[in-house]
């Protein structure tokens, strides 16, 4: 187990000695970028593809069968472009696993960090280092 | 020591499976009119000599994808007069401590332009640079913008938001003129800026009157880097270094545009930055 995570962390470390990420636009002192909560079956309702960031919104059934209703933002379109999103990437009633990085506030809102999709595929947002090309997974910046 | 293999081992891998993924990407379909930071990342080392007298072309900027590196940052600790003080105050720059909702910058609420020299050390993303005889232009992709230098030998204008038949407007881009101060080194003088933009992405004051000099220097075909520094007496106790950033040559030349859309920037800021940062949201 130790050297699972020693080798985690030597990889995110060997990523990020390549590069850094660039400077935010926006920041993320509104999120709790501690742990991301994991939404697994939540259903896209819509994918909106703005700057300065686009919008995932996503309804989500909770073990109580409460559906909440979340919104999370990305990095900017052309960041997110550098590394292979387009505006089609997620589509409205895509069912997919989001990993969000919630708002401190509690509203069921956050950072999107990455979604993975019903094939197993796995698409991260630009905190990756979209403007350094994705090259840099050092988890909270941009 | 079994330690230090594993954790030299683990980055390596890293390394190997970014250049697997390049290399997977570069079987994929390409298009003439996509940008691939790839292409400009793999574009290492100088290139050759730097052309005479040429800054043309297209250039990657630090929020490119092409691994360009910002030199310095604009200065942590400005020396501020009493007015600078007072006007840097109340500039509310988004950061730590200052969320959306609670920022006042102009561009990051309602889109509005930088402004220069705010356009050339904020969101530096890329770059045209074109010229005609008597003028040089540059092209900014983040928010599709241009300035015009003006190199026929005028001189700047002395009278910029003042009053009388003579005076002129203050602009967003104010007014420039450059020359050549050596083969290889571009100087750019302007003032007259609209005075309620920012300098920086931090909310440092300028006034109207502010002389901001840029040194654009080409230190081989893909190499350019520009320095900045702002003479603004008003605000300032002395000359304030804004930093210097970096440029590599894409060698596709191509890029596309980043604009802030007012109607998006309202959208945003409604469905999702300012209630996710107002201290009453609740579930």
């Amino acid at each position: 187990m130790k050297t699972k995570v020693l080798m985690m962390v030597a990889l995110v470390a060997g990523l990020a000695a390549i590069d850094s990420p660039s400077f935010a636009h926006h920041g993320n002192a509104a999120f709790d970028v501690g742990k991301p909560v994991v939404l697994k079956g939540a259903v896209v309702t819509e994918f909106i593809w703005i700057n300065p960031h686009p919008l995932i919104k996503a309804d989500y059934k909770d073990a109580k069968g409460n559906v909440q209703h979340w919104i999370m933002e990305m990095g900017s379109t052309v960041s997110a472009q550098l590394i292979g999103w387009t505006r089609t990437t997620i589509a409205p009633g895509d069912v997919v696993t989001l990993y969000v990085w919630p708002a401190k506030t509690g509203a069921f809102a956050g950072r999107f960090n990455k979604v993975e999709f019903a094939d197993g595929t796995t698409m991260r947002d630009t905190q990756t280092g979209g403007d350094d090309g994705g090259r840099a997974d050092t988890g909270s910046r941009q | 020591m079994r330690r230090t293999s594993t954790v030299v081992l683990a980055g390596v891998t890293g390394v190997l499976l970014l250049s697997a993924l390049a290399a997977a990407q570069s079987n994929a379909p390409r298009s003439p009119w996509k940008y691939y930071p790839e292409d400009a990342r793999a574009n290492v080392g100088p290139g050759g000599p730097a052309p005479k007298r040429d800054l043309t072309g297209t250039w990657a900027g630090e929020s490119s994808g092409a691994g360009v590196k910002r030199l310095i940052p604009p200065e942590r600790t400005p020396p501020f007069t009493p007015l600078g003080k007072q006007l840097f105050d109340r500039n509310k720059a988004e950061g730590s401590g200052v969320l959306i909702a609670q920022s006042n910058d102009p561009h990051v609420r309602f889109c509005d332009p930088f402004g220069f020299p705010r356009n050339m050390n904020d969101q530096i993303r890329s770059m045209t640079i074109t010229t005609l005889p008597d003028r040089t232009f540059v092209l900014l992709k983040f928010m599709t913008i241009w300035r015009e230098i003006w190199m026929d030998g005028r001189a700047l204008p002395a009278n910029v938001g003042g009053r009388g038949r003579d005076a002129h407007d203050p602009t967003y881009n104010g007014y420039s003129v450059g020359r050549w101060e050596d083969d290889y080194t571009f100087v750019a003088e302007t003032t007259g800026m609209v005075a309620e933009t920012w300098a920086t992405e931090g909310g440092y004051p300028h006034s109207v009157d502010a002389r901001v000099t840029e040194r654009f220097h080409r230190s081989s075909k893909n190499d350019l880097s520009l320095t900045m520094t702002m003479d603004d007496p008003k605000l300032y106790t002395r000359p304030l270094s804004l930093g210097e950033v970096h440029f590599r040559w894409i060698p596709s030349q191509t890029f596309f545009d980043f604009s802030c859309v007012p109607s998006s920037v309202q959208m945003y800021l409604k469905e999702m930055a300012d209630p996710s940062s107002a201290p009453a949201a609740a579930r």
